[in-house]
């Protein structure tokens, strides 16, 4: 009983430094940044209440408040705002500043924690308020968001640690963040592979077809991609046993490289040819945050020296 | 025990919730059936469904403070959905045309539009999400709101039709025959307006 006990003690508190989670701030952090600018022109179209955008945000907030009225949502800072006479147009752009200047304190690390979880609340209230428009990507910023609050901040890349002299934390309450993440990422993956395999589709090619030629993912003209139709099967059951595999070879030192790379070609391959970009940048930062090796780790420090050195900063 | 027994605790807690949940909508997927699965696994899928939507309360009251709280943990960690992005098969692209009509007997056509290519990604979740719902009226609330939408850009126009439709792609093959996109109109709504009073000094 004991063993099993300091088995599962050593695999969820393993000693773990904090690079994982600078990868995972600034990753982020620039994520939460590049999501805010290109919504900036729709925010409030999108977000704004019955009468004004271009769905009720009451609407999705109705729908939010079926599952539970604890959700963080616009629609409360927008009730707060009116006690003080502000207009919702004025509560949604002052939502956009603040998620915009708590992912750029986030960048830098500066009041990392408060960073975070403001960042957290902002985006999550965006989206839930515009429930009825999210997808994947928003899910799995949430995910992320919702670790990196909850993380040993800071790290040693942050402005807390270098300029404000906060100390770091436990490097086991590292490795216990990252583990859950690990454990995450294997079970997002291996139910996705799995889902997709269920479907005929994803055998013989159709679905990678259909995929890339549905509106708006269609970037590639179906004339190009129709000369390679005889490669999508291929190409389709590789995706779903990547997925698969995911949780079985990612752990093992020998295979964790060529599945990490496997994976990550797969969202840049997403990112280009379906123009997700956002949820192909969201994707490979959890991955390499999870799994990035060390020496990933360490060569993304030379060149930064290197070119620190060269530039004569 | 000690504070790592706590931990451990909760981070047991939170990655049953992400399998439940996964476990959850793998189910939902599979009982819809045109899987690689024999037809007759259907009714032990939604057996399971049933069961994983029970585990994490969504089958109590409404006002359950369980079901609350969880609902609002599941939601405010992004794990309140599974993971089977196109997934068991690639749905057709909704798609919806609002034929404007003008009184002076003009007809035009629009579909919903936004500026970037980013919000163009939530515009279809919207329209996904409004292709799926089964209940009627509710989907013809969500169209209006989107007719309303559009009728705020064309003040003038005496009547909105709005046509929801789904966008079919041939297969590669039917495609290299000859085959193209075809729409099939699944709905379609009209909604009139009141012309607009003409102020006096204009008549």
């Amino acid at each position: 009983m004991q063993a099993a006990w300091k088995r599962v003690i050593d695999f969820f508190f393993p000693i773990q430094s904090d690079e994982w989670l600078t990868i995972l701030r600034i990753g982020l952090a620039i994520q939460v940044l590049l999501y805010c600018l290109s919504m900036r022109s729709d925010w409030t179209y999108l977000l704004a209440g019955t009468g004004r955008g271009l769905i009720s945000r009451d609407l999705s907030e109705a729908t939010l408040s079926g599952e539970s009225s604890f959700i963080p949502r616009l629609g409360w800072l927008v009730k707060i705002g009116s006690h003080f006479g502000l207009s919702e147009a004025v509560i949604l752009d002052g939502a956009w500043l603040c998620l915009v200047c708590a992912a750029c304190l986030l960048v830098v690390g500066l009041f990392s924690r408060t960073a975070a979880i403001s960042t957290w609340f902002f985006h999550l209230c965006a989206v839930k308020s515009g429930g009825l428009l999210a997808y994947g990507m928003d899910n799995f910023t949430t995910i992320g968001l919702f670790y990196l609050m909850l993380s040993p901040l800071p790290d040693k890349c942050s402005v807390d640690y270098k300029f404000r002299n906060v100390g770091l934390k436990n490097p086991q309450l590292h490795g216990l963040f990252r583990r859950v993440l690990q454990v995450h990422l294997c079970i997002i993956y291996f139910f996705g592979g799995l889902a997709k395999c269920a479907g005929p589709g994803w055998w013989n090619g159709n679905s990678l077809w259909r995929a890339l030629t549905n509106t708006p993912f269609n970037i590639i003209s179906p004339e190009i991609l129709v000369k390679w139709k005889d490669l999508f099967p291929v190409v389709g059951i590789s995706v779903w046993l990547i997925e698969i595999g995911y949780p079985f070879l990612i752990w093992s030192k020998r295979t964790r490289n060529i599945w990490l790379i496997c994976i990550i070609v797969m969202h840049v391959a997403i990112g280009l040819t379906m123009g997700m970009y956002l949820f192909a940048l969201v994707m490979i930062v959890l991955n390499v945050a999870a799994f990035g090796p060390r020496w990933e780790f360490a060569r993304v420090k030379e060149t930064f020296r290197f070119l620190r050195f060269r530039t004569g900063f | 025990m000690g504070f790592k027994g706590v931990y451990l605790a909760g981070v047991i807690f939170h990655l049953l919730l992400v399998l439940t949940v996964s476990c959850r909508d793998t189910f939902v997927v599979l009982s819809k059936g045109h899987t690689i699965f024999p037809s007759n696994f259907d009714s032990s899928w939604r057996e399971a469904e049933n069961l994983t939507t029970a585990v994490i309360g969504q089958d109590l009251p409404k006002s359950n403070p369980l079901r609350q709280g969880l609902g609002a943990y599941l939601n405010a960690a992004g794990i309140e959905a599974g993971y089977g992005f196109f997934a068991p098969h690639v749905p057709g692209t909704y798609k919806l045309v609002f034929e404007l009509h003008y009184h002076d007997g003009r007809i035009e056509y629009e579909t919903p539009s936004v500026n970037t290519s980013s919000a163009g990604l939530h515009l279809v979740s919207l329209l996904d999400f409004i292709g799926q719902v089964e209940d009627g009226v509710v989907r013809e609330g969500m169209i209006k709101f989107l007719v309303y939408a559009a009728w705020r850009k064309h003040h003038d126009v005496s009547m909105i039709r709005a046509v929801f439709g789904t966008v079919d792609f041939p297969t590669a093959r039917e495609f290299e025959r000859g085959g193209r996109e075809s729409y099939q109109i699944l709905y379609a709504y009209d909604v009139t307006f009141e012309p607009k009073p003409v102020p006096k000094h204009q008549r």
